[in-house]
Formats: C-alpha cells, structure tokens, sequence
C-alpha cells in the first residue's frame, strides 16, 4: 500500500517534471510568435499609412520634412550591394580556408589557425566597426578614393566578420566528405589537388552553401559595424556606388532609433519588419537545403 | 609515425610557421605605412561633406540657422546634399574630419578639441564671447519663458537654472552659459508642480536641471511636454503651462507679451582638417557646400 | 609522339595548376590569421596603455569615463540572463532528446523555433525588446528589458549545445540506470545531465562571449546610460561594457577615444579569455 503511494507520487512528479520539460520548450516557440506579432503589430499600421508601394519603392527618406516621406527603397538595395560584396569578399577566401584547415594545415599550423578562426568568431561587432572606421575606411580613401565611408568600406569588414561562419560550417562539411572519394581521385591519377577541388568540395557543396546562406544572414543583420563605416548617406538609386557612401535597412533603424518619435519611429519599426521578412526568406532557404540533403 | 619521420615533419612545420610569421608581418608593415596622411592640400578634391542624422538636434538647429533646411509656408524641406554622410554621433564626425583632409563637419561648440579645427565664420572664430555678442551667426538661445505670471516656485526654479548649480549643468552639457555672475543658490523647502513645455531641443538640458532641482526640493513635480518651440511660446503666454520652451529668438509681438530668462546658447562649429587652408568660411559658402551647389573646395571663395 | 608531348606539356600545366590552387589556399589561411592579428594588435596596443585603475574601478565623470559601472552591468546581466536561459534551454533540450517521440510534430515546430531564433538578427531583438519588454511590460527602459531580450537571444544557443551534448551520453548509460529501477527523471538529472554538463558549459561559454559583445540589442532595451558607481538596481538604465564603447566611441569628449580602445581592449580579453575556456572544454570532452 505504502509502495503504492509512493509509486504515485512518482507519477505525478514525473508527470509534472515532464510538463516542466515541454513548456520549457515551447518558449522558443512562443518567442517567435511574440517576436513576429509584436513587430508586425507596430509595423503594419506604418506601413498602410505610408503606403505599402510608397514605403518599398519610393526612394527617398525625409523623416523630418513637412510633409514627411518615408521611403526605403535605397536601405533595402544598400543592404543588397553590401551584402553581396561581402559575400565577394567572404565567401572565397572563407571557402579557400576551409579547405586549407580541412586538407593541407599541418598539425602544427591547424594550433594557431583553428582557434583565430574561432576568436574571429567571438570579437564583438563594434570592435569590427571601431577596427573598419580606424583603418579600413581612411585605408580606402587613401589607396583607392572617395571619402573612405562607402560600399566597399562597409563589404571588407561584413566580409572579414562573415569568415568564421563560412570557415567552421565549411571545414566541418568537407571533413566529413568520406576518405574513399580522395582515394579514388588519386587512383586515377589526378593531383592531391584536383582531387580536393575537383572532387572533395563538389561533394561537400550543400555544406557549404549552408555556410554561404548563414553568411548572408550575419551580413544582411549586422548593424554597429556598419553603421560606422557606411556613412550613413541615402542615396537616389542611380547614384550608388562602389565608393560612395551607403545607409543599410540595419544602419537606419539604429541611427535614427533613439530620437525618432511618432510616425517616424513607427517606419523605422516597419523597415525591421523588412529585414525580419529576409531573415525569415533566409531561413526557409537553410531548412529547404537540410530537408534536401537529408533526403 | 612520429618516430620516424616525426624530426623532418617538425622541421617543415617550423619552417612554414617562420614563412607565415614573416608575410604577416610584411602585410602589417604595408598595411601600416599606407595609413599615413600626405601633407598637401589638393583644391580640386571633392568635399567630404558630414552631417548628422535626421534625429539630432544638432543637425535640425544647423540646417535652420544655414538655410540648408528652408521653410516655406506649409512645408519645410532638407536639401542636403546628395551623398552627404551622416553620422549618429559627434565623435564620429570628429573621427572623419580628423582622418579625412577635405571633410567639413559640424559639432556643439563644446565638443571642440584639439584633433580637428573650426572654421571662422564671416571673419569670426566661434569663441564663447563672440557666440555671446551674436558676431558668431551659427547659434541660438535657449530660452525659459512666462507670461509675467510667476508664483514663488517658479522664480525659485528659475533663479536656480541662473544660479552657479544651474549654469554649471549648462556647461556641462557643452552649452554656453548665459548669465553674467551667477549666484548660489539655496534651497527653501518649497513643494508643488512646474509644468513645462516646448522645444524639444531644450528638453534633454531642461530635464538634467529639473532632476538638480529635484534633488535639492525633493516635494518638487515636474510635468514636461517636449513639443517644439511655436508650442512652448505660445503656451506660456496663454499660461496653460508655467513655462514655456523655445530655441529661437522671440519675434516683436512674442517679445511683448512674454518675459524671457536665457538659460544657455547652443553653439555650433563648423570643423574641418588640420591642414586646410581654407580657414574662413561664409555663410553662403557653408550653405552652397551642404546643399551640394559647392562640390570642390577651389570653389570655396 | 605527339600525342606523348601532348600529355607531357599537360602535365606540367596540371602540375603548375595545383600548384597556384595551394598557393591560393595557403594564402586564404594566412590572410585570415592576418586580419585577426592586425584587429588584435591595432585594439590591444592603443587600448592596453589607457586603461587604470580609475578607469577600471572609479566613479564615472567626464573626465575618468570609467567603465566601472558598466562591468558591473555587464556582470550582472551574465548572471541573470543565465539563471533565466539555462534552465529553460537545458529542459526545452532534455525535452527534445529523452522525452518527445522521433518526428512528434511538436518537435518539427520547436526545432524550426528555435532555428528560427539562432537566424534573427540583434537589432531585430532590438526592436522587439523595445515594443515589448519596454513598452508592453512596462519595464521602461532598464537593465531587466535587456536581460528579457538577451536571454531569449542566447537560448537557441544553450539549447544546441545542451540537445548536442545529451546526444553524445551513451544508451549505455541509461539503460543502467533504469535497469536498476530508477525512474526516467531520477536517470536524467542524476546520469544523464551530469554525464553531459561539460557539453552545456561550453554552451554557456558561448553564450558568455555573445552577451559580452552585443551592443544592437541592448541599446533599445538596457539604454546607453551611464552611472556614477554601479548600482544593483535593475529597473535603472544602464550601459554594458560594449554600449559603453559604442557610446565612447560616438560621443566626443576629449579623451573619449582613448577610452574606447581601453574599453575594446578590455572587451577583447574578456573574449579571448572565453575562448580559451571553451576551447579547453571541449579538449576534454574530446578525451572522454
């Protein structure tokens, strides 16, 4: 009888434990709902006073005009050019390092390059920013032109801060590409090296355009470091340029953030609205790809 | 493994790991010299022309006071020009004058040092005293406004924004202090509520006062509204608040209807690099550069 | 013959070809060691001479601008986010790999949650903090609105190092434990989750260095302002030490920039530090 109740009190601990263990993880679950709702809660009603096409296509952003304008058009294709020569910059060198620690690195070499990798990885962005405002942006104004704070200031340090995601991810897909595939290579005569490009990373490829994609999420979010070498300008479409300064959908909700107030505040919301619709066309790229490899 | 080719390979590795210290440092060494400014000064640059961003109220009284911003009756319209950088804060654009030879910025007079340095403006430095005599166009006062009507709460608040307590939090907010010899002030253990209104630029110094104030009169409430300064004058002189707000001087039928209390002048620097030699600047000039009229700093006349 | 010559100059084409390709790759591992040095040395050579005792452990005024009040902020909102996220990162984990049936349903939408969150970037964090935590809760802008948003930031985090470490403990082990009829709970929190703690440390770790270095998140939610001497009131705004570079860095006191390479100096150690730790743990979760 005592055995029995005990038994039960068990049960109900258990069972109450195992309620813990769900509801503890339907938090990230709920954080996403609350992260989705909330923002399109004070984004939407901007958006529909703006104007939807206005909001996206209009070009020109002059919060404290009367009457004011609200467009992003420039921020979103900022965002785009920037992004993409990150990804010019990044992706490449990323990829190359890759296959370096993964093929060629001694043991000795793999010491010292893994853990900078990972030290890369964990530098706060701002320092990033501090870094590409000190160096990269007069480095580029004196060698190359313009005033420094432009596309190419702002590619170069998203590129250097995207590296650790594509290396790591990278690396670990080519590792895990099976030995047979070298040996084969190398049985029918091609170079250590052919055999490396031209059969270990194809094999490798869905790995590390996993890399690729997470790269583009880090670029398309990153805010402090770009905010201090993009220079922060809104410029007319046909008016962009590889060295002339840029404002990003990222650079414009943190500049103008803090003093905003009204309508103004409300569309700077609405512009995270935008980026959170590209994390979220991001993601769904990333799970399509698991989905596949799995398959 | 190890044992038998173990010496070679720790040889090799040793030598690859000296042939990579030696490109790093080659590559730091040429990274590091390219980084040093040249000395001359060439005219036909293009400026580098830096503002701050929409929200700042640094930028909103610069672009007034320079017709950069111009008003016409229902809309008011910011023609900087395009590609113009904009930063979020003052040290930034310090940073870019200070590394950029052909920049011109603008900053609170008092955050001015010794990395870049401010353009006269119409043959007048922007020294405290000729902000204060009105030689040095770009600034305004900040002025605390009542329609005459002042109970004894409101003169003790505002003999204490005049008092050596008050002015010094002015200063400290990179302000110019605008009473001649102020006096200490003492506390009187007075209660109530002040109600405040008007220009947003003079809310952030306003509410560091008030918090001083509150400090010493702890049975002291404040109400504030920050609703620009049109608002602020004419709450004061319907009295629906105690006082009124305003960054701009008062025009003819205002000034005879409210009396004023100066309680700091905002001055702006225009900055450039260290090594420009274009030192004076007028204030058509400034205007032409930041609208975009005015592109290279040979046509600077 | 001629074909031989043919296959000969192709070769020494193939040869000259793999050669350039290792070059290449030799030199995109240098490049990014390079940039880390180069970051390193240009932070830690300014900022090292900066920082003293005033700045480290003084009172704030706009002539120190010490940074002790924000190590204080930063400290705290390390311990509190974790007593917060840990917890619900590690059960939300337990519940994935011990309780939920394979390909449950609920165990899609959970993991695309929590892939999902590991995705949004800081400044949207950020904003939602903002609506959120600042406004909607009421918590005005305080050090508790940015703990709110950084532990909801470092959870996907917790939970995959956590999920990845319960994996690594053996079938083994469990089945021993309930062989000798203890109860599925008592086997998690008595073999399971201690077999796999170093796994959830290295996860803390991480998470460590990602709140040390947030700055887009916290401005909206903890605020950018700075105290006299630190203070353990959570419903005050205060800066972290990555805020307080930031703000340094914008701000244009004198010697504002001198402070803000201390400040990065200080933030970078405290990152190589962590580094260092998670490194060693997983050595030794690699010897066991």
């Amino acid at each position: 009888m005592e055995k029995m109740e005990k038994n039960n009190q068990l049960n109900t601990k258990e069972n109450m434990m195992q309620l813990v263990f769900f509801a503890s993880a339907l938090v990230s679950v709920l954080a996403v709902i609350a992260i989705c709702l909330f923002l399109l809660m004070r984004g939407i009603p901007a958006i529909s006073e703006i104007g939807l096409k206005n909001f996206l296509f209009n070009q020109k952003w002059a919060p404290t005009n009367t009457p004011p304008t609200f467009g992003i058009l420039s921020m979103i294709v900022g965002s785009l050019y920037v992004t993409a020569g990150a990804i010019i910059i990044g992706v490449p060198i990323g990829i190359m390092c890759a296959i370096f620690l993964a093929e060629f690195c001694p043991i000795s070499i793999y010491k010292i390059v893994k853990p900078s990798v990972n030290l890369l990885a964990g530098i706060p962005s701002i320092i990033y920013g501090f870094f590409g405002m000190e160096i990269v942006v007069p480095y580029v104004r004196e060698m190359i032109g313009g005033n420094g704070y432009s596309i190419l200031s702002a590619s170069i340090i998203l590129g250097i801060m995207i590296l650790p995601t594509i290396i790591t991810i990278s690396e670990s897909s080519i590792r895990a590409v099976p030995k047979s595939y070298m040996e084969a290579s190398l049985g029918i005569g091609a170079t250590r090296e052919e055999s490396i490009f031209k059969v270990v990373v194809p094999a490798a490829k869905s790995g590390i355009l996993t890399s690729i994609i997470l790269g583009i999420g880090r670029a398309v979010g990153e805010t402090m470091a770009v905010v201090m070498v993009a220079g922060g300008a809104v410029m007319p479409l046909e008016k962009i340029a590889l060295l002339k300064p840029i404002r990003t959908l990222t650079a414009n909700i943190v500049t103008e953030m803090s003093y905003a107030s009204g309508l103004h505040t409300e569309s700077l919301i609405a512009t995270g609205v935008v980026l959170f619709v590209f994390i979220i066309i991001l993601n769904t790229a990333l799970s399509l790809i698991k989905t596949k490899t799995k398959n | 493994m190890y044992n038998t080719k173990g010496d070679n390979e720790h040889m090799k590795a040793r030598k690859k790991i000296i042939l990579i210290a030696m490109s790093l440092m080659l590559i730091l060494s040429a990274v590091g010299c390219s980084n040093k400014q040249t000395t001359e000064f060439n005219a036909d640059k293009e400026i580098t022309v830096i503002a701050r961003d929409a929200a700042s109220g640094t930028r909103g009284a610069f672009h007034e006071l320079m017709k950069i911003k111009v008003k016409e009756k229902e809309t008011e319209t910011d023609n900087l020009a395009v590609g113009a950088l904009e930063f979020d804060g003052t040290d930034k654009v310090i940073t870019a004058v200070e590394k950029d030879k052909y920049a011109v910025g603008y900053i609170s007079i008092g955050s001015l040092s010794d990395r870049v340095k401010p353009a006269s403006i119409n043959g007048f430095f922007p020294t405290e005293e000729n902000v204060k005599n009105g030689d040095y166009v770009v600034s305004r006062p900040y002025l605390l406004l009542t329609n005459g009507i002042e109970n004894d709460l409101v003169k003790d608040f505002l003999s204490f924004t005049e008092s050596v307590q008050g002015q010094e939090i002015v200063r400290k907010m990179h302000y110019i202090g605008a009473v001649e010899s102020p006096k200490l002030y003492e506390a009187s253990n007075i209660s109530g509520t002040i109600k405040v209104a008007g220009s947003t630029s003079v809310a952030p110094l306003m509410e560091k006062i008030q918090e001083a104030y509150k400090d010493l009169n702890p049975n002291v409430t404040f109400e504030m509204q920050a609703n620009g300064s049109s608002q602020g004058i004419k709450a004061a002189i319907e009295g629906t608040y105690d006082i009124g707000m305003s960054s701009r001087n008062l025009k003819d039928d205002e000034k005879s209807q409210l009396n004023e209390h100066t309680l700091a002048i905002d001055g702006i620097a225009v900055i450039i690099n260290k090594i420009n030699p274009k030192t004076d600047l007028s204030s058509e000039n400034i205007t032409k550069i930041y609208t975009g009229e005015i592109t290279k700093w040979s046509e600077v006349k | 013959m001629e074909n031989l010559i043919n296959i000969k100059s192709n070769i020494k084409k193939r040869k000259i070809q793999s050669m350039f390709l290792k070059a290449l790759v030799w030199i995109s591992g240098i490049i990014t060691v390079g940039i880390l040095a180069y970051i390193l040395l240009f932070v830690l050579l300014r900022g090292i001479p900066n920082i003293n005792m005033e700045f480290l452990f003084g009172t704030y005024n706009s002539e120190t601008l010490s940074a002790f009040s924000s190590i204080v902020a930063t400290l705290l909102m390390i311990i509190i986010s974790l007593v917060v996220a840990v917890p619900i990162g590690v059960f939300c984990a337990v519940y994935l790999t011990e309780y939920a049936k394979r390909g449950n349903k609920a165990v899609k939408i959970i993991r695309l949650a929590v892939d999902t969150l590991a995705g949004i970037p800081s400044i949207i964090y950020g904003l939602f903090g903002m609506i959120f935590f600042v406004a909607v809760l009421g918590f005005k802008t305080s050090l508790l609105s940015g703990i709110c948003t950084i532990s909801i930031m470092i959870l996907p985090i917790i939970i995959s190092s956590s999920e990845e470490a319960i994996r690594t403990v053996p079938d083994l082990y469990r089945e021993g434990s309930l062989g000798l009829g203890a109860s599925r709970l008592r086997t998690v929190f008595k073999i399971v989750l201690p077999t796999a703690v170093p796994g959830i440390l290295s996860g803390v770790i991480l998470a460590i260095g990602r709140i040390v270095g947030e700055t887009a998140a916290l401005i909206f939610t903890s605020g950018t302002n700075v105290l006299e001497s630190p203070t353990l009131n959570l419903f005050a705004s205060q800066r972290t030490l990555a805020i307080h570079m930031y703000m340094l860095a914008s701000e244009g006191l004198p010697h504002s920039k001198d402070m803000a390479f201390a400040t990065g100096a200080i933030l970078i150690i405290i990152v190589f530090l962590v580094n260092l730790a998670t490194t060693k743990l997983a050595n030794k979760i690699g010897r066991m």
